[in-house]
């Protein structure tokens, strides 16, 4: 793995402990969104994370300073304990995911994840990348797996 | 992933969306919630009463980080939410704070108190600030007492 030495904090910086549950709520949440108002709605709501609430890195991947997205990967994947992989250059970055443990806890604490569990990333990712000259694709390579790369756009 | 530490952010764009629906809505989902929460505290709620309440809350002040004082007698269980991490993250937002962040917790902690026959005083005090006071009794006339003493008393489902 490539160290991202970046120099620039985080918006968001947490320490401490990790309530891993807090994912299990988040499934609840995606169907209990999902079968009262619809997937496009849970869409617009991931929307709003990726604009809004990650705004910050937003602005950061619009003035073409993507390793700030490869700091956040990094900083929370640790938290976290993930298992990944992450290749960081100037023009893309590429993060593998080989075990997320955000998926593997909600599957211990409730047996089944929601289908659609993988959207938090795939939407927020999206909106990460709107309007700016970048594109974020996800690819689902199996269960709690996952490659997520930032590019500019062709 | 939205990062477990990032939960109350994604959590606050849900409520916003479903206060826009009506208040039904939004108390639909802390029903949800309040289920889903069951799995971990229902049974031993029933097991131990408030001796399991104190339990499940003082494993929440270390996992979640909270600047939390917890007292526990023969009647009560007494939880002084000192600086809620919660509320203080949706207030350290760049996407805009839902006014009523706070109601949530009433919304999913009393249903499941009034399921085990306990008595919920929940004080918010005031909802821009991250701090709160709860009180679980076991008597039904102890806590309406109480409730006389809330500067800013939260409702739930079931108790209007």
């Amino acid at each position: 793995m490539n160290k991202n030495n970046l120099d620039q904090k985080l918006r968001y910086n947490d320490a401490g402990n990790v309530h891993m549950d807090f994912h299990g709520a988040t499934n609840t949440t995606i169907e209990f969104i999902i079968n009262k108002y619809g997937i496009d709605t849970m869409n617009d709501i991931f929307k709003k994370v990726g604009n809004d609430v990650y705004k910050d890195i937003k602005d950061h991947i619009k003035k073409g300073n993507i390793k700030m997205l490869a700091k956040h990967w990094q900083h929370f994947f640790d938290r976290e304990n993930a298992d990944y992989n992450i290749s960081i250059n100037d023009e893309e970055i590429i993060l593998t995911v080989n075990r997320c443990t955000a998926y593997e806890h909600v599957r211990k604490l409730v047996g089944n994840v929601s289908p659609n569990f993988c959207d938090q990333t795939i939407k927020t990712n999206e909106a990460l990348a709107e309007n700016t000259p970048y594109e974020i694709k996800t690819e689902i390579l199996g269960e709690a797996a996952c490659r997520q790369t930032i590019r500019k756009r062709v | 992933m939205i990062p477990s530490d990032h939960f109350t952010r994604f959590y606050n764009e849900v409520f916003k969306f479903l206060e826009d629906q009506g208040e039904e809505h939004l108390e639909a989902y802390w029903l949800e919630i309040s289920k889903n929460q069951e799995k971990h505290t229902l049974e031993l709620f029933k097991e131990k009463g408030l001796k399991g309440m104190y339990e499940y809350w003082d494993h929440i002040r270390i996992e979640e980080n909270c600047d939390m004082d917890l007292k526990l007698d023969d009647e009560k269980l007494e939880l002084r939410m000192n600086v809620c991490p919660s509320l203080s993250k949706v207030l350290d937002n760049d996407a805009e704070p839902m006014k009523r962040y706070c109601d949530h917790c009433a919304g999913w902690i009393g249903p499941l108190i009034d399921k085990v026959d306990h008595h919920l005083v929940y004080d918010v005090i005031d909802r821009n600030k991250p701090q709160c006071v709860v009180k679980i009794f076991k008597d039904k006339e102890k806590a309406i007492e109480e409730e006389k003493n809330a500067k800013l008393l939260m409702k739930w489902p079931g108790k209007k």
